[in-house]
C-alpha cells in the first residue's frame, strides 16, 4: 500500500495548489493526519506553504523529483506499469466524451446562440446527467482496473461517485464547477496517470 | 441504383436523405457553379449498415458504378497508377452536427497511385504528403468510429498535421503501421477497399459514443443515419497557384456587405478549418489569382440571391481554377444579423417583417460593442485578428484547466497556441481568447463567436507556455490582467479605459419596423420590442 506521505506528496502533485481539507478529501486521510504529513514533508523540503487568497501547500522542485521518482518505483515495484498503461489508453476514450458532457453542462444552444445553461431547464440538465451517469458506468470498470494495479487509484471511484451522486441530488456545483466536482477530480486523475506513467503534457 | 445518387443539378432527394452537404452541393450545381464531380452513399445505406452490422448488399456494384461515373468525368482512372483519381469521403448528415464529422482525404492513393501521381506532376514530395494525408484522415475517421477521441497507443489523432515533412516515407509507414493493429490486417492498398473500409468508418462514426451524447442532448433522434459524400479531389496543394479557403458573402463580425473570409496558398482545405496554418485576409486573393477572386465574387452573389440571406462557402483552387466544395447560410449572429437583415430588406431581397423574424431577440443581447478608447492611451501587448467582438479583461490562463480553476476567483482570458475540441471547458470558462494560430473561421474564431465571447486570433509572435506567455519581448505570468478587444483585435495590458458606443443605425431602423409592426411605440427594453412584433407576426418566443 502507498505510504501516508506519499499519498499526501502526489496528493499536490496532481491537485496543485490545496489546503489540509482538499489533501484530506484526495488522500481519504483524516485533514489532522493530513496536515500533519504536510508539516513532516515540509521539514524535509518537499512541500511549502503560502498565504494568501490563492496560497496553500504546494510541492517544491525537490518535492516534484521526490514525487516522480517514488511513484515511479511504485508502479515498477508492483509490476503494474502495463496494466496502468492500457487502462490510459481506455481513459482517453472516454476523456473526449467527458470533456463533451462538461461542455453541454455549461453550454447549450439558444436560437442558434451558444448560451450559458442557466441550469433553469430540469430536463435537459437531466439528460445531461443521464449521459454522465452511462460515461461514470464506463468509468468505473476502468478505476477497478487502475485500482487493481495500484491500490491507491480506488479513491478516483470513491471520488467520482460521490461527485455525481451529489450533483444528482441537486448539488448542481459538483458537475463542474468546484474542487470536488466530477470534472475536477476527473482532471487530476488524468493529470495522475500522466504523472504515473512519466508522460509529459 | 438504390444506395448511391451521382450529383448533379438534377439529383432528387431531400436533405434527410442526402444530408445536408449533398443537398448544397446539389444547389451550387443549380447555381451553375462548379462543383467537383461527386456521388452521395444515402442515409438509408446507413440505416441499413447500422441495422444489419454490414455495408448493404449490392453497394459494392453500386459504389464501383458511380466511381466509374467520376472517371468519365476527370478522364482518370481510381487507384490507376496513371493519371490517379483521389476522392474526399465525409460525412453528411441531414442535421447539422458539428465537431461530430468525418473527413478522409486523398483516398484511391495506394502506393501505385501515388507513384503515378509523382511521374504526373513530377513532384514527388506533392504526391507523398497527399499519401501521408490520406492515411492520417484514415486514421482519424478509424479512430472515431471506435468511439476514440485519439489514436492508438495515444497519440493524438490530429497529431499528424505537419505534412510529415521532415520524413514523409517514414510517416507513411508509422501511420501504416498503427492503422494496420487497429483493422487487424494490413491497410488495403487498393482504391476500392479503401472506399469501402471509410465509408463503413463513417456510418460506424454515427454511433460513437460522444455521437450518441450529442444527439440526446440535441434533441435529434438516433435512427436518421449520415450520408457519405465521394467526390473527385481538387488539390489545394498541387502548386504554386493552388490553394484553398473559405468564405463568407459578408463579414460575420459587422454584418458589413463585403466577403470575408481566409485562404491558404498550397495547401488542402482541413488546414484552413482547423486553424492550424497561417492565413490570409481573404482579399488578398484579388492581387495573387484576379480569376480565382471574380469566380468567387460572382457565387457569392448568386448563392446569396438563392438564400436570400447570407452564405458561406469552402473552396479549393487548383492551378488557378476555382471550385466550389461546401454551402450553406451563414449563421449570423448578433450586431451582424440586424446588420444583414437591415440591408437585405434594403436591398429589397426580404421584406421588412422577414427582416423582424431573422433576428432573434436572443441576439440583440450581443449587439451593443463596447471598444478600447482610442484616446485612452491603452499599452497594446499584441494585435492579431478581431474574431469575435467586445471586450474581456481577465487574468491570463494558458490552460483549460487552469482557466476552469482561475475562473472560479475572477474572469479570465484563455491564451493558447490555438484550440480544439478539447479546450471547450476552459472557453466556456473564460470571459474571452486569444490564440496564436489560426484565421477568422478557426475553431477558437468560431467557438468564440457562438459564445459570443471576445476573441483575439492569429496573434503573430505569441508564445504560450505552461504558465506563461511571451510576445513582443514581454513575458506574463497566468493570472497577468490583461484587456482584449475583439473588435479591434488588440491585447493590452492591464485595464485601459473602455468606450461603449450606442446602439447603431441598423438596430435603431429595424426596432421602428418592430414598432410599426406591434403598434406600441413606448419605447423600452430592446429585446422587448422584438418580441412583441415576433408575436403579433407569430413567431413569438413560447417558453417558461
Amino acid at each position: 500500500m502507498t505510504g501516508a506521505d506519499l499519498l499526501v506528496l502526489h496528493a499536490l502533485r496532481c491537485g496543485g495548489h490545496s489546503g489540509p481539507s482538499r489533501v484530506a478529501a484526495t488522500t481519504g486521510l483524516a485533514a489532522s493526519e493530513a496536515e500533519s504529513e504536510l508539516i513532516d514533508l515540509a521539514v524535509a523540503g518537499l512541500v511549502t506553504r503560502t498565504a494568501g487568497d490563492f496560497g496553500g501547500w504546494s510541492l517544491t522542485e525537490a518535492g516534484r523529483a521526490a514525487d516522480a521518482e517514488r511513484i515511479t518505483w511504485e508502479l515498477e515495484a508492483a509490476g503494474a506499469r502495463t496494466a496502468v498503461t492500457a487502462a490510459y489508453e481506455d481513459f482517453l476514450v472516454l476523456n473526449p466524451e467527458l470533456l463533451d458532457l462538461c461542455t453541454a453542462w455549461q453550454l447549450r444552444s439558444v436560437d442558434g446562440v451558444m448560451t450559458v445553461n442557466d441550469h433553469g431547464d430540469p430536463s435537459y440538465d437531466a439528460r445531461v446527467l443521464a449521459a454522465f451517469a452511462g460515461l461514470d458506468r464506463r468509468a468505473s470498470a476502468v478505476c477497478a482496473d487502475l485500482a487493481a494495479a495500484l491500490p491507491r487509484f480506488g479513491r478516483y471511484r470513491t471520488r467520482l461517485a460521490g461527485a455525481l451522486e451529489r450533483a444528482r441530488a441537486g448539488a448542481l456545483e459538483h458537475v463542474t464547477d468546484t474542487t470536488a466536482s466530477y470534472h475536477t477530480v476527473w482532471a487530476e486523475l488524468h493529470e495522475d496517470l500522466l504523472a504515473t506513467l512519466g508522460i509529459p503534457r | 441504383m438504390r444506395w448511391v445518387r451521382p450529383l448533379s443539378a438534377g439529383t432528387r432527394g431531400t436533405a434527410r436523405t442526402l444530408g445536408a452537404k449533398a443537398h448544397g452541393l446539389v444547389l451550387l450545381h443549380r447555381l451553375g457553379l462548379r462543383v467537383p464531380p461527386a456521388f452521395v452513399v444515402t442515409t438509408q445505406a446507413c440505416r441499413a449498415f447500422l441495422r444489419d452490422g454490414r455495408l448493404p448488399e449490392g453497394l459494392d456494384g453500386e459504389l464501383a458504378a458511380a466511381v466509374g461515373g467520376l472517371e468519365a468525368a476527370t478522364g482518370r482512372r481510381f487507384g490507376g497508377p496513371r493519371l490517379p483519381l483521389a476522392v474526399s469521403v465525409r460525412s453528411g448528415a441531414g442535421v447539422s452536427m458539428p465537431g461530430m464529422m468525418d473527413t478522409v482525404l486523398n483516398l484511391g492513393l495506394t502506393d501505385g497511385a501515388a507513384a503515378g501521381l509523382a511521374a504526373e506532376t513530377g513532384d514527388p514530395r506533392f504526391a507523398l504528403g497527399s499519401r501521408l494525408r490520406f492515411l492520417s484522415t484514415l486514421a482519424s475517421a478509424l479512430t472515431d468510429a471506435d468511439g476514440a477521441g485519439t489514436a492508438p497507443g495515444g497519440a493524438p489523432a490530429q497529431g499528424d498535421t505537419d505534412d510529415g515533412e521532415a520524413d514523409p516515407a517514414g510517416a507513411i509507414a508509422e501511420l501504416q503501421e498503427r492503422i494496420g493493429r487497429r483493422l487487424g490486417r494490413p491497410v488495403p492498398d487498393e482504391a476500392a477497399a479503401q472506399l469501402e473500409l471509410a465509408v463503413g468508418a463513417v456510418f460506424s462514426s454515427w454511433e460513437s459514443p460522444r455521437a450518441r451524447t450529442y444527439r440526446d442532448l440535441h434533441g435529434i433522434p438516433h435512427d436518421l443515419g449520415t450520408a457519405v459524400v465521394v467526390q473527385a479531389m481538387v488539390f489545394g496543394n498541387r502548386d504554386g497557384r493552388s490553394g484553398s479557403g473559405v468564405a463568407f458573402s459578408r463579414d460575420p463580425d459587422t454584418g458589413g456587405n463585403a466577403p470575408f473570409g481566409e485562404v491558404l496558398c498550397g495547401r488542402q482545405g482541413d488546414d484552413v478549418v482547423s486553424g492550424r496554418a497561417a492565413t490570409r485576409p481573404l482579399r488578398e486573393l484579388a492581387d495573387r489569382e484576379p480569376a480565382v477572386w471574380a469566380g468567387l465574387l460572382d457565387a457569392l452573389g448568386r448563392i446569396e440571391e438563392h438564400y436570400r440571406d447570407a452564405c458561406y462557402v469552402e473552396f479549393t483552387f487548383q492551378s488557378g481554377e476555382l471550385w466550389l466544395l461546401q454551402v450553406r447560410p451563414g449563421r449570423f449572429v448578433g450586431a451582424a444579423a440586424v446588420r444583414v437583415a437591415t440591408e437585405l430588406a434594403d436591398e429589397g431581397a426580404i421584406g421588412r417583417r422577414e427582416a423582424l423574424l431573422r433576428v432573434s431577440p436572443h441576439h440583440l443581447r450581443h449587439v451593443r460593442t463596447p471598444r478600447l478608447d482610442p484616446a485612452g492611451e491603452a499599452d497594446v501587448l499584441a494585435r492579431g485578428l478581431g474574431a469575435c467582438p467586445g471586450i474581456a479583461v481577465g487574468g491570463v490562463a494558458t490552460t483549460s484547466e487552469a482557466a476552469v480553476r482561475m475562473a472560479a476567483d475572477g474572469p479570465v482570458v484563455l491564451v493558447r497556441p490555438e484550440t480544439s475540441p478539447h479546450d471547450m471547458r476552459g472557453l466556456a470558462a473564460a470571459a474571452g481568447v486569444v490564440t496564436a494560430r489560426g484565421g477568422p473561421a478557426s475553431h477558437a474564431a468560431v467557438v468564440a463567436r457562438a459564445m459570443g465571447k471576445p476573441a483575439v486570433v492569429g496573434v503573430a509572435g505569441l508564445s504560450v507556455g505552461a504558465d506563461w506567455m511571451e510576445v513582443g519581448g514581454r513575458t506574463l505570468g497566468e493570472g497577468s490582467v490583461v484587456t482584449v478587444d475583439g473588435t479591434g483585435g488588440e491585447v493590452a495590458l492591464g485595464r485601459p479605459r473602455i468606450i461603449v458606443t450606442a446602439a447603431d443605425e441598423h438596430l435603431h431602423r429595424l426596432l421602428a419596423w418592430a414598432d410599426d409592426v406591434s403598434g406600441d411605440r413606448s419605447g423600452g427594453d430592446e429585446a422587448d420590442r422584438l418580441e412583441a412584433a415576433r408575436a403579433v407576426l407569430g413567431r413569438g418566443r413560447r417558453r417558461g
